[in-house]
């Protein structure tokens, strides 16, 4: 079932150059996209190429100035739909520090839900299960910003998880990270989908899209191509064109097939590619 | 270098003073503002003097974290005192030189101020060393609940406080990594006059304040995200319940202000009390 879309969506920024003259940049241009329940899709882009403004359509933070955007049939410029439809789309973005609302983990969580006006225990149930799924329990009492990176998203994806949305949107939300961090929040996101949630994962490291279902390749406000993430790691021309890089694996892979190695270029990872080297190496 | 700054003063302890509720010390707190200034005799000081060790030594907070409260208003002591010492002039002269004159009311009178100024310090640091500027911003925020009716934004009010505690210590942070970043490009700080050191500062404020405002942006996504709408329908997951120990507390403190404000209404004379003279003079004015 189709959640959320995306019909002919257009965004333009208003820009002012030094005269005071106004000017127009484009967000997002004739987007069209469906995301289906349960997925898992990446956003792909370089810096500017609209996947951020992109999200923020998605639950209603900015509304098309062209098209429409419907989550759950419900339209995000109707303003009477705008909390219904922010309590399914729950979001995680870029800066941590910028996300935090209180200054210990636990308040900082329940955030969300005392917006929503849940009853007070169940505000802590959620509060105390959303702390669970991203690990951080035992860090409910302290203050979030002594904690690394990487713990503070996870904080974050806990406070979006409270809400108790059906999809998750990660605007760049390992952007700032450190590897581990990435890990650490990767690990997450990916848990969130076996557990049935949809995910949007919006990032410019191809890394990270492996796993996807889907991958939403961005370039100029416009949506080049979506594939799954072989398509787009084999298609050497669009990954070109946009400044984007197939993961080091994959290219890997791709380079000793072009050699004559048997390996499998779908689905390369360090491991498996490893081992298939291993037995190539065997029979020569 | 920054990084050492910390916000609030609070002193963590595990103390009868420390498990109070917070709305409940703050409601002691204003009221003992106003009861010092109804202190104005040296008997009654005294009186105080057995409240505050009481209360520090139920609160367990080392003197010196105290004391240092004291250390901040030192300039403003001194300027009190010295003010009170020349131009008051009551009572009797002591010392009169040329222009200077000063008189055993005056030295009187500024003591008093000098130990009232330093009561209040003390009295109001316990508050700031034994509760956290969390429980603090919940209890203003509880505490100007009522105050709604009158469309008074307690709830917004609390939360810019709760806001600018969790920010201050990323703020912190941007502002040493900027002036490190001015510093690498050659920026001096250190040297030069007033006006030259003042104006060294621009180049850290201007960052300091356009990162505020896409701070600021960001975060307003951040809380849109998560269906903020202001005060309408909000709950809260902290629950404040009152114990034991805020009723003790509560006794034992309105014991002590009722005390001084009978004392105070007995040298206001609407209280008859000529059975406590002595030789004319009644001790409790001294």
């Amino acid at each position: 079932m189709d959640i959320i879309k995306l019909q002919d969506v257009s965004y333009y920024y208003k820009t002012y150059d030094d005269n005071g003259a106004v000017g127009q940049a484009i967000g997002v241009e004739g987007v069209s996209l469906t995301i289906s329940e349960g997925a898992f899709v990446a956003l792909v882009g370089h810096n500017g190429c609209g996947k951020s403004t992109l999200a923020k359509l998605l639950n209603g933070l900015l509304i098309p100035q062209k098209g429409t955007v419907t989550v759950y049939g419900l339209d995000t410029a109707d303003k009477n739909n705008i909390f219904e439809i922010r309590k399914n789309v729950g979001m995680v973005f870029q800066n941590p520090d910028n996300q935090m609302v209180a200054s210990i983990v636990e308040e900082d969580v329940a955030f969300g839900p005392e917006n929503l006006g849940v009853p007070q225990p169940e505000i802590v149930e959620r509060v105390y299960s959303a702390l669970e799924q991203v690990g951080m329990i035992e860090y409910a009492k302290r203050s979030p910003h002594k904690l690394s990176g990487g713990q503070k998203q996870r904080i974050a994806i806990a406070g979006a998880l409270a809400i108790k949305p059906k999809i998750i949107v990660f605007d760049e939300s390992t952007a700032m990270l450190d590897p581990q961090g990435r890990k650490e929040v990767l690990e997450v996101a990916n848990g969130l989908k076996s557990q049935g949630m949809t995910v949007v994962l919006i990032t410019h490291f191809m890394e990270e899209v492996a796993t996807c279902d889907s991958v939403v390749v961005m370039s100029g406000g416009h949506v080049l191509k979506t594939g799954t993430p072989n398509e787009i790691f084999n298609d050497a021309e669009l990954l070109k064109n946009v400044g984007l890089e197939a993961p080091r694996s994959v290219a890997l892979a791709q380079k000793l097939k072009q050699a004559g190695f048997d390996v499998t270029v779908e689905n390369a990872d360090a491991q498996t590619l490893g081992g298939e080297v291993c037995l190539n190496l065997k029979k020569l | 270098m920054l990084k050492d700054v910390t916000f609030g003063q609070y002193y963590p302890a595990n103390s009868f003073v420390h498990k109070m509720d917070a709305r409940i010390k703050l409601l002691l707190c204003l009221l003992y503002m106003v009861g010092i200034f109804f202190v104005n005799s040296f008997v009654m000081f005294g009186f105080i003097t057995v409240f505050l060790i009481a209360l520090i030594g139920f609160s367990r907070v080392p003197l010196k974290s105290i004391l240092k409260s004291v250390k901040g208003i030192i300039f403003l002591l001194l300027f009190t005192v010295i003010l009170n010492i020349f131009f008051n002039k009551d009572g009797n002269i002591l010392v009169e030189w040329k222009f200077i004159v000063i008189t055993d009311g005056g030295l009187i009178y500024a003591a008093k101020m000098f130990l009232r100024l330093v009561y209040l310090v003390i009295g109001s640091s316990v508050l700031t060393l034994t509760t956290t500027p969390v429980d603090l911003t919940h209890a203003i925020e509880s505490l100007l609940k009522p105050l709604r009716i009158i469309k008074f934004p307690a709830h917004e009010l609390a939360l810019i406080m709760s806001l600018t505690l969790s920010f201050i210590p990323s703020l912190i942070e941007e502002t040493d990594r900027i002036i490190r970043a001015q510093k690498a490009r050659g920026a001096d700080f250190d040297t030069g006059g007033l006006v030259k050191r003042v104006k060294a500062f621009v180049p850290i404020l201007i960052p300091l304040l356009v990162g505020g405002f896409r701070r600021a942006d960001e975060l307003a996504n951040a809380m849109n995200s998560r269906c903020y709408e202001g005060a309408k329908k909000r709950t809260q997951m902290r629950v404040m319940k009152l114990s034991w120990r805020d009723l003790v507390g509560t006794f034992v403190s309105l014991l002590f202000f009722v005390t001084v404000f009978v004392v105070y209404g007995m040298k206001s004379q609407w209280i008859n009390v000529s059975w406590l003279q002595y030789n004319g003079i009644n001790w409790l004015y001294f």
